[in-house]
């Protein structure tokens, strides 16, 4: 499902976010990415949707070099990928109604099912009281959901989720790990980047660790890692 | 993938489709502008200006235009003979011009008739007269020519066919002040355009700044788009909805002040320019040309936004 062949990503010239990596993960598998705050995690994961191209390697989702793609490619693959990010991205300036909806008015979905599919996928995450405020009234844990609805409400192919368990209680935390593994189980492929020990521990998936941008070991349960 | 529950049968927008689309983009951008209205306004001010500014000018050519129309009605070439005519000559060389092309219709000024013309123009002061025989004048034809014989070209090729038939002395024609007219009329044809294309481009700009405000104002919002997959031209349509009413309403604007303008005091003025007093004041413009106004400012706010968009898509 998503592969990296030797990728090597500089944000400028002389400083490289990531050296050489070469991973896989496969289609319906459940992968946590960890390693402490710089080593590259949310470098991957931007590489994963398409908000960078390697300075060298290949990334392949499905089989795809995505790097190859044309412009007008890009929206298709991140149709298909839904991702919670480190800092949400919520729009302050719009409901949590309005945040969950934008990601199917952006395919021309018609209002009438936008709003039912809106408010099942609320009313799973248990914000459907919640549906008229903004984000800035919300709690963190709170928007963390807001945020996890928008990235599942198009049942994405690959979610991934940047830090979501950031400053989150330890039954908001078990609360969203449940939703990671029922959209795993409903066959999403799900990747967590995280530092969070005990939340890699308490689960057990395989573990793919960086380290300085490198690649530094493997943990867990797993197929093969290194193609 | 383990299961294919995953994979969302996109609904299809059958009942409201294309339109339903359509009006989630106008919806957006007229968001836009509520919440940016001073820009706007601003932007249409601009463009209501510009467009003002041209429109002026349109009405002048417009009108310069009409008056050389109604001054060419009366291009008349009058022929004189290089000796005194046979009767039998006269009518045969009045039925040769009557068969060359672009004649409307000769007529034969006798001298009697010559004379009393005379006598008209110099009423009140006919004594000047006593004494001058009446025969002291030469017989003339006098040719009106067809429409579109009519311009300025056409009278001199009219003219120097007319000198080949024998016995044609002088020929009186307006051909100095008809052409000076008609380049003076390309001049400020020039003029317009020059002041036209001049505005243009700090048009497009101003345009562009004040899209590109909207734009700033909402780029969370384009990122967020962008990142859940909207395509390029679903994330521009809204922008570029806007710059096109924004350009429209700036057309529309400045036709109402040219007509506010033109009641309050042009369409009294320059009765001067045509003699004519059936036709008496100024025209407005043409219906075509209040069309082109409306297009053009909805092209000029179109291409303002789509200039910013470039510049914003090409950061991000
Ligand atoms: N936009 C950027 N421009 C330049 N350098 C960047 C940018 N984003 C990240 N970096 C650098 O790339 C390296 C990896 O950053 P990244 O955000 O991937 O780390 P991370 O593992 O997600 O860290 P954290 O756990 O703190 O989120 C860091 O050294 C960082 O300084
Ligand atoms: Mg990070």
């Amino acid at each position: 499902m998503i592969q990296f062949h030797a990728v090597s990503l500089a944000y400028q010239q002389d400083a490289t976010a990531l050296q050489n990596i070469s991973c896989r993960v496969t289609k319906g598998e459940f992968v946590f990415l960890t390693g402490p705050s710089g080593a590259g995690k949310t470098t991957m994961l931007r590489l994963i949707y398409g908000a960078l191209t390697p300075t060298r390697g290949q990334v392949l989702i499905d089989g795809q070099n995505i790097s190859r793609y044309r412009r007008s490619q890009l929206p298709l693959l991140r149709r298909s990928i839904g991702v919670v990010f480190q800092d949400f991205k919520l729009l302050q300036n719009r409901t949590v109604f309005e945040n969950v909806a934008i990601t199917l008015e952006v395919l021309g979905w018609d209002r009438g099912d936008i709003g039912r599919r809106v408010m099942h996928i609320l009313r799973q995450m248990g914000m459907e009281s919640k549906i008229h405020l903004i984000p800035q009234r919300l709690s963190g844990g709170e928007q963390q959901r807001v945020a996890l609805a928008r990235a599942l409400v198009n049942s994405p192919k690959i979610l991934l989720a940047d830090e979501p368990t950031g400053n989150l209680d330890d039954a908001n935390k078990q609360q969203i790990m449940n939703i990671f593994k029922e959209a795993n189980v409903k066959g999403t492929t799900v990747v967590v980047a995280t530092h969070d020990r005990r939340l890699i521990e308490h689960a057990h998936y395989r573990t793919i660790r960086l380290l300085g941008g490198e690649l530094a070991g493997h943990e867990g349960v797993g197929d093969a890692v290194i193609p | 993938m383990r299961s294919s529950r995953n994979v969302v049968k996109r609904p299809t927008m059958s009942h409201q489709g294309a339109s339903g689309r359509l009006r989630y983009f106008f919806g957006r951008a007229m968001t836009n502008i509520r919440q940016n209205l001073f820009v706007n306004a601003v932007t249409v001010g601009t463009i209501t200006l510009a467009l003002l500014i041209v429109a002026l000018f349109m009405l002048l050519v417009v009108n310069l235009e009409n008056a050389a129309e109604s001054w060419s009605e009366r291009v008349q070439v009058t022929v004189y003979f290089d000796r005194d005519l046979a009767s039998q000559e006269q009518a045969d060389l009045q039925r040769r011009i009557q068969t060359l092309p672009g004649t409307a219709k000769v007529t034969w000024v006798s001298r009697d008739e010559a004379f009393r013309r005379f006598k008209m123009r110099l009423k009140g002061q006919d004594t000047l007269l006593e004494g001058v025989r009446p025969d002291i004048l030469p017989t003339s034809f006098e040719i009106a020519l067809k429409r579109n014989n009519r311009s300025s070209e056409a009278v001199e090729a009219y003219v120097s066919r007319l000198k080949t038939l024998p016995g044609i002395g002088e020929i009186q024609y307006g051909e100095e002040w008809v052409r000076r007219f008609n380049t003076f009329l390309t001049f400020m044809r020039l003029v317009g355009a020059l002041v036209g294309g001049f505005l243009l481009v700090p048009v497009i700009f101003i345009v562009s700044n004040t899209i590109r405000l909207t734009i700033y104002a909402r780029r969370d919002e384009l990122e967020v788009m962008s990142l859940v997959g909207a395509t390029r031209l679903f994330i521009k349509m809204p922008f570029l909805i806007e710059g096109l009413l924004q350009g429209v309403a700036g057309g529309l604007l400045s036709l109402l002040l040219l007509v506010l303008f033109y009641q309050l005091f042009l369409h009294n003025a320059g009765n001067f320019l045509t003699f004519n007093p059936a036709s008496s004041g100024l025209a407005f413009l043409p219906v075509e040309f209040m069309v082109a106004l409306v297009l053009a400012g909805a092209l000029l706010g179109f291409l303002g936004s789509l200039t910013s968009l470039r510049r914003f898509m090409a950061d991000n």
